[in-house]
């Protein structure tokens, strides 16, 4: 019995000393900062005071308008880009996955390149591109309509601009995505369909995507929370701008943790952005714990 | 489907595959363009740069930008901090991550369920939302402007754990016990038997790990107060938000900041694909 204990405690020693250093930093990079930024919101705290008052700042901030139109373009952004990026990630996916490996392998790097040269050289490439002073895009577009262009600077068409960057940046996931999922899918199923004469169309519709659901739930939640997070295009495409026609919740909360110094009202953001998280990732969690 | 009458059998659904085809062809050429655009405007002079309609080929090829960029930025020694933030950080995750991943897939320790639930559960959380906290400690660690404050936030991330699990489950509980057999210690047979397997496994976490902190911006944005302390990226974009017509020597920094990645992104295509993928789904 003790001889059972004694092997106990030094397999629970072994286990802890190799999740150690993982569980450190995690708990002093990730658990921690969820009770500070918690506590943090529910103080005032300024130069001269540093008070308790409770749900007062997450109070303000849903009666902050500004707060009220960062909610909606976030929103916003989440619809447009999650239908964009896995709408057109399927499509070309499906489009392709039956060609020669080079063609392939072709389109596949061209829609990866974006993502991978980073999202600043990307928005300062688009930035050039709008730019109303000599950017080609509003310059044809200027020629075209006969009138001056300039779609960053508008607030119809500045969310409409980011949902599209963003997609061209990111995109290239989705399809690396679904290509491996596809051809996760056993090729006697796709064969044995074509002999019985199935269209393209019929087995993509019946068989592909079916199967490949779990990569869309993957592909839904992470690009979600991406657009959660979204900032550098924010930041170097429009600043928030105009009057804030492009204002998110995360710029807002950059915004007010350092430019403002209302690191109160930035931690509330953060709270209520934690909270969406963790609901959006509810469903990913739930399959990815069923796996492994 | 055979050759000889090609024509007849081309059902409509297969000509909708062409014309869909064709038209993902032309995106994937267009997706080239902000690169080309990239590239060509950065050896063009100002006055080329804003002739409107522009040249597609440019007239004159000028080095001067990069030369301004290297003489007027420290911009070696943005990518030099580029290269150490990433470079460590990713060195410390792969010990970090692989430690931890093998203690949740070979391993009975009480508790270990909850442990590896709650990484899991992390994955999906963005560290972005914890700027505010994550600022104070690094300020009460007197850590801003330093390359620890970049690098060891970032080590907490959880991903490395759940990719790297993935490949310890793979691994025959009979080669640990074989080991065991030989007198050996639970990390020399992680070190010498099991780490050689997942060999794969380690080389897909380096790479995609590097190319997201090289790629990180917000955080390296915040700790870097002092321009020597900037990485490329947070140095480019401060080049970029600069009130000055110079274009083409904004987009030289543009195209050094994005010419690493791309040599490492042709190198290293297979990682990126399998590493991408091999986290996320299983059919």
């Amino acid at each position: 019995m003790t001889q059972h204990k004694q092997r106990r405690l030094r397999q629970n020693l072994t286990g802890y000393a190799f999740v150690g250093p993982q569980l450190l930093f995690f708990a002093v990079f990730t658990i921690y900062p969820i009770f500070e930024g918690l506590r943090l919101s529910l103080y005032k705290s300024t130069a001269v005071e540093n008070t308790f008052v409770g749900m007062q700042n997450y109070i303000n901030l849903f009666q902050d308008p500004v707060f009220i139109r960062a909610m909606l373009n976030t929103l916003f952004l989440v619809v447009v880009i999650t239908l964009g990026n896995l709408l057109l990630g399927l499509l070309i996916s499906l489009a392709i996955f039956d060609k020669k490996p080079g063609y392939v392998s072709f389109v596949r790097s061209t829609f990866y390149l974006p993502v991978i040269v980073s999202t600043v050289v990307m928005a300062m490439v688009w930035k050039f591109l709008l730019n109303p002073a000599n950017g080609l895009v509003n310059y044809y577009l200027g020629k075209a309509t006969g009138k001056t262009v300039n779609l960053l600077g508008n607030a119809n068409t500045v969310l409409w601009v980011i949902a599209f960057v963003t997609i061209v940046a990111s995109v290239g996931t989705s399809i690396i995505m679904y290509i491996a999922s596809i051809n996760g899918i056993s090729t006697e199923m796709l064969e044995a369909a074509k002999v019985d004469g199935a269209s393209k169309l019929r087995v993509c519709t019946k068989i592909i995507i079916p199967l490949v659901r779990p990569t869309t739930l993957y592909l839904s939640v992470t690009t979600i929370i991406s657009i959660l997070k979204l900032f550098v295009i924010i930041q170097l495409l429009s600043d928030g701008g105009p009057n804030n026609a492009s204002m998110t919740m995360m710029y807002y909360l950059y915004r007010n943790a350092f430019f403002y110094n209302k690191m109160y009202v930035a931690s509330a953001v953060g709270m209520v952005m934690f909270a969406l998280a963790v609901i959006i990732a509810i469903p990913q969690f739930i399959s990815m714990r069923k796996e492994g | 489907m055979k050759k000889s009458n090609l024509g007849n059998r081309l059902k409509r659904a297969d000509k909708l595959d062409l014309v869909v085809n064709i038209l993902v062809f032309l995106m994937a050429v267009v997706n080239l363009f902000p690169f080309y655009y990239l590239l060509t405007n950065s050896v063009k002079n100002s006055a080329a740069i804003f002739k409107m309609p522009p040249d597609w080929w440019p007239k004159t090829f000028q080095y001067k930008n990069y030369v301004d960029l290297f003489k007027g930025q420290p911009a070696f020694r943005w990518a030099l901090n580029s290269f150490v933030v990433a470079l460590i950080t990713t060195l410390l995750v792969v010990l970090c991550a692989s430690l931890a991943a093998y203690g949740c897939s070979k391993l009975h320790f009480t508790g270990r369920g909850v442990v590896y639930a709650i990484f899991i559960g992390a994955l999906m959380i963005p560290k972005e939302i914890f700027i505010v906290p994550l600022f104070r400690i690094i300020t009460k660690f007197n850590l801003v402007d330093t390359y620890a404050g970049m690098i060891l936030p970032n080590v907490a991330s959880t991903f490395g754990v759940f990719l790297l699990k993935g490949f310890f489950d793979t691994v025959p509980d009979s080669i640990r016990e074989s080991g065991k057999l030989d007198g050996a210690g639970e990390f020399t047979v992680f070190r010498k038997l099991v780490m050689p397997i997942v060999k794969p496994g380690i080389g897909a976490l380096f790479i995609l790990n590097f190319v997201n902190i090289w790629n990180d911006y917000l955080w390296q944005m915040l700790v870097a107060r002092s321009k020597n302390m900037m990485t490329l990226m947070v140095g480019t974009a401060s080049i970029m938000q600069e009130i000055s017509p110079n274009y083409g020597y904004k987009m030289a920094g543009a195209a050094v900041a994005s010419v690493p990645m791309l040599i490492i992104f042709i190198c290293f295509q297979r990682y990126f694909t399998s590493g991408i993928t091999m986290g996320a789904v299983k059919e």
